[in-house]
């Protein structure tokens, strides 16, 4: 057993009190004030009122810009949780094989993991700026584009472009993660494989994928939690500009609790965000897990 | 496959390696631009053919002509005109047309930037052919110890100087670009940005009477067509190269497949990082207008430095500093004895507290924001670097605990249980024999959380509203307010504060895999 003689039944318990604490006061009762405002009237000045059952959530939901910001929000995790994935499997499977200089790669890939988002957003806002943008600027000094093109025409363009560098950010995270799945998958299987008879697609298919779905799984599911929760990029690019046309349910939640002063929807925006949140991750864990068993 | 085809087929790849260079060589001999121009025009009135006038006159322009050799091409007009008076007066115009031509060789020879960088390219595939012959000579001899497929390093040399002369070639259409494209907006405005260059690329194409601005466009457009031809004749020489070294074309295919992969990725990754650096270097005018603007900075700024330092941006970075330490600090505190009894111990209630710490993951800081300044409030931590240390600490538990757990279950328990036995306490055998052996996961775990709480930026936006106390990411937005944004200036605070972060995070980097390995998946 890999587990050290404790004296007394309560002792591990005290080990984890700090820990627990530390949660307990700084996540738990954060998430009981928000659950317990999003079913209270707030004044625009902050004072907590009456209980007053789902007004908020009917508010929020009653909210012009509710529509389009779910289906934003949606878009938002599937493209960039998806793309994210394929192109961080294919990232980490090439930086699995024997190349040359590969430690220096792998140091470039976590870049992006290392860097503030905040930063990571400004840079890609001025990098599509129409007037100055530097990508036009390096598209005409290399001679490929004549003219300079707007990278920014309508709202829809922005927000994939925002989708972009939430894809871009989130790379790195996949790719350790199957890097990790990959490193730990025992050679020999491979040399089984092989002995079978085993072409590389069939490898990959058969031995590889089973073989680093665990990581898969997690990655994945962090990956809905961030991406979901994710703030900073669209804040900087467009403040969900023109009129809510590009928020995500995070940052609205931000601009009605910060800017409106409408504290009361944005705690329900909360709440649901939540709620969808352990939905969705719930159905993606559990459909994984099974498929995992078979 | 035997030996004699393979030889065979060695012969073939090694001719494609020959035919290629060959038709470089043609290329580089064909005009990529031609213009004719009048260099002498001269009218005589008066002047009957075959007088002793006209013969001066012819002999003139045939001196004229003398320079320009076999290019130049006397044009000969003559005119009878009826006067007033009812003579007939005969007129003779003399013009000597030059047909010029500009072909790769004098584009070597103009002096010009992007000449030298075709010398080079040029150099270097011819230096690979050479390679590869000896190559082949010594493998000639070695053949029969059945030493055929011996990677040769004379080889390997070659396929890395044809490549550099294939990656050279955007070089060379950058830089062509540049004197002749890029610089016509400039010349329209009567305003050169580069006035030695523009003049080197007019002396090349011999324009001092013809109009600059059509002649260099006239090249840019007949250049491009040239650029590609040799990109695909230098491509075929790396693909017989390669052939050569390794073997089999699919493997060398897939090879190179690799490494074009690997390159397109840390170009877009680097991207970004090669913008902020750039303009973070940029005078304000460049950083704001195009025009005015080649990739590399004309001038490095280096002031934007010192001008941000003036700005607040020190007291940031300590703020910052601060901040992560702290909220470091107590993570560990917190964290390691939480994993050390969820690797070391059994107990009623682990499954509970492991589903409670992926609970808290679920909630950003973000979705929390209302309730976590109501609580700072109440704290009286509104406002103050202290209430950000605990509130990044606590959101950085799960993965800290994540890693040294994992971290922990990979030591073996044996010296412990030892330890315990002979009568050490738990504590003592935690610090004195787990925590030593243990130290590459918890400095990982450290300077994850680090440069977690280093990068956070939304609660602090909101619980920060002091000037002094911000940390580095809240504070750069202060270059960019809605009316203006000081680029130059928000890029060169931002690479200030990314580099410490980025050395550390590659630090960390080789030991995160094993790290998220022995967490996550083991685990």
């Amino acid at each position: 057993m890999n587990s050290v003689f404790v004296r007394h039944k309560w002792e591990p318990y005290l080990w984890l009190l700090p820990s627990i604490l530390l949660m307990l006061i700084f996540i738990v009762f954060p998430i009981a004030i928000v659950f317990k405002l999003s079913f209270s009237h707030i004044s625009p000045a902050g004072v907590v009122g009456d209980f007053v059952g789902f007004g908020n959530f009917q508010k929020a939901i009653n909210d012009p810009a509710f529509k389009q910001v779910m289906i934003n929000t949606f878009i938002w995790v599937v493209s960039v949780v998806g793309f994210s994935t394929l192109i961080g499997f294919g990232v980490a499977v090439l930086l699995n094989q024997k190349l040359f200089g590969r430690k220096i790669v792998r140091s470039i890939v976590v870049f992006p993991w290392a860097t503030s988002l905040v930063i990571q957003a400004s840079i890609w806002n001025y990098i599509i700026k129409y007037e100055y943008g530097n990508l036009n600027n390096v598209l005409l000094n290399l001679g490929i584009i004549k003219n300079a093109i707007n990278w920014r025409v309508s709202y829809q363009i922005e927000f994939m472009w925002e989708c972009w560098v939430g894809i871009f950010v989130t790379i790195p995270f996949v790719t350790f993660c199957i890097l990790a799945g990959l490193q730990s998958i025992d050679s020999a299987y491979y040399e089984a494989a092989t002995v079978d008879g085993a072409g590389a697609w069939q490898k990959f298919r058969h031995v590889t994928f089973p073989l680093v779905q665990p990581s898969l799984t997690v990655s994945t599911i962090l990956n809905i939690i961030y991406v979901f929760n994710s703030f900073p990029i669209i804040y900087t690019i467009t403040k969900g500009a023109p009129a809510n046309k590009t928020d995500t349910m995070i940052t609205l939640l931000y601009m009605r609790a910060f800017y409106d002063r409408q504290k009361g929807p944005a705690t329900a925006l909360s709440v649901i965000g939540f709620v969808v949140l352990c939905i969705v991750s719930g159905i993606y864990m559990v459909s994984s897990l099974r498929k995992e068993e078979h | 496959m035997t030996k004699k085809q393979k030889i065979r087929n060695k012969h073939r790849w090694l001719l494609l390696v020959f035919l290629s260079l060959l038709l470089s060589i043609i290329l580089l001999s064909l005009p990529v631009y031609s213009f004719r121009q009048i260099v002498y025009s001269k009218r005589h009135a008066n002047t009957p053919v075959d007088s002793e006038k006209y013969i001066e006159a012819k002999a003139l322009a045939q001196d004229a002509m003398l320079p320009f050799g076999e290019d130049a091409k006397l044009n000969e007009t003559v005119t009878h005109r009826t006067n007033s008076k009812g003579e007939t007066t005969t007129m003779v115009a003399f013009e000597v047309g030059v047909k010029f031509t500009r072909n790769g060789w004098s584009w070597m020879k103009s002096g010009l930037l992007s000449g030298h960088i075709l010398l080079i390219a040029f150099g270097s595939i011819v230096l690979a052919s050479l390679f590869a012959v000896l190559s082949y000579q010594s493998g000639q001899k070695i053949q029969d110890k059945h030493a055929y497929h011996v990677k040769d390093r004379r080889l390997l040399i070659a396929c890395v100087l044809s490549l550099i002369a294939l990656l050279l070639i955007p070089v060379f259409a950058m830089h062509a670009n540049y004197t002749f494209n890029r610089n016509i907006p400039f010349l329209l405005d009567d305003n050169a940005l580069d006035a030695p260059v523009v003049q080197q690329g007019m002396d090349f194409l011999f324009t001092q009477e013809q109009d600059p601005i059509s002649a260099f466009k006239g090249l840019s457009f007949q250049a491009t067509g040239f650029l590609w031809m040799l990109f695909a004749i230098f491509f075929l020489n790396l693909i017989g190269l390669i052939k050569l070294y390794q073997g089999e074309i699919a493997a060398a295919l897939l090879t190179g497949f690799k490494y074009v992969a690997v390159i397109v990725l840390c170009v877009v990754i680097l991207y970004p990082y090669f913008v902020m650096f750039i303009t973070g270097f940029r005078t304000p005018v460049e950083a704001n207008d195009m025009r005015f603007r080649y990739i590399f900075p004309t001038k490095w700024i280096w002031s934007n430095m010192t001008d941000i330092l003036n700005r607040g941006v020190p007291q940031y970075l300590l703020n910052s500093a601060v901040l992560s330490a702290g909220a470091t600090l107590i993570a560990m505190l917190c964290g390691i004895p939480a994993a050390y009894a969820m690797a070391r111990m059994d107990f009623k209630g682990k499954k509970a507290y492991l589903g409670f710490v992926i609970m808290s993951q679920m909630f950003a800081p973000v979705v929390l924001l209302v309730g976590i300044s109501q609580l700072m409030t109440t704290l009286k931590l509104n406002n103050t670097i202290l209430g950000l240390i605990f509130i990044n600490a606590a959101f950085n538990q799960a993965f800290a605990i994540w890693l040294l757990r994992g971290t922990f279950i990979s030591i073996s328990s044996e010296m412990e249980q030892a330890a315990c036995i002979d009568g050490t306490s738990t504590v003592g055998a935690l610090l004195r024999i787990l925590l030593p052996m243990a130290a590459p996961g918890i400095v990982t775990t450290l300077i994850f959380v680090f440069i977690n709480s280093w990068n956070e930026y939304t609660i602090s936006t909101v619980l920060i509203a002091t000037p002094t106390k911000k940390p580095i990411t809240v504070g750069i937005t202060q270059f960019s307010s809605f009316n203006m944004i000081e680029w130059h200036y928000l890029f060169a605070a931002a690479l200030l504060a990314t580099l410490p972060v980025i050395v550390l995070f590659m630090l960390i980097e080789k030991h995160l895999v094993s790290g998220l390995t022995s967490g996550g998946v083991k685990g």
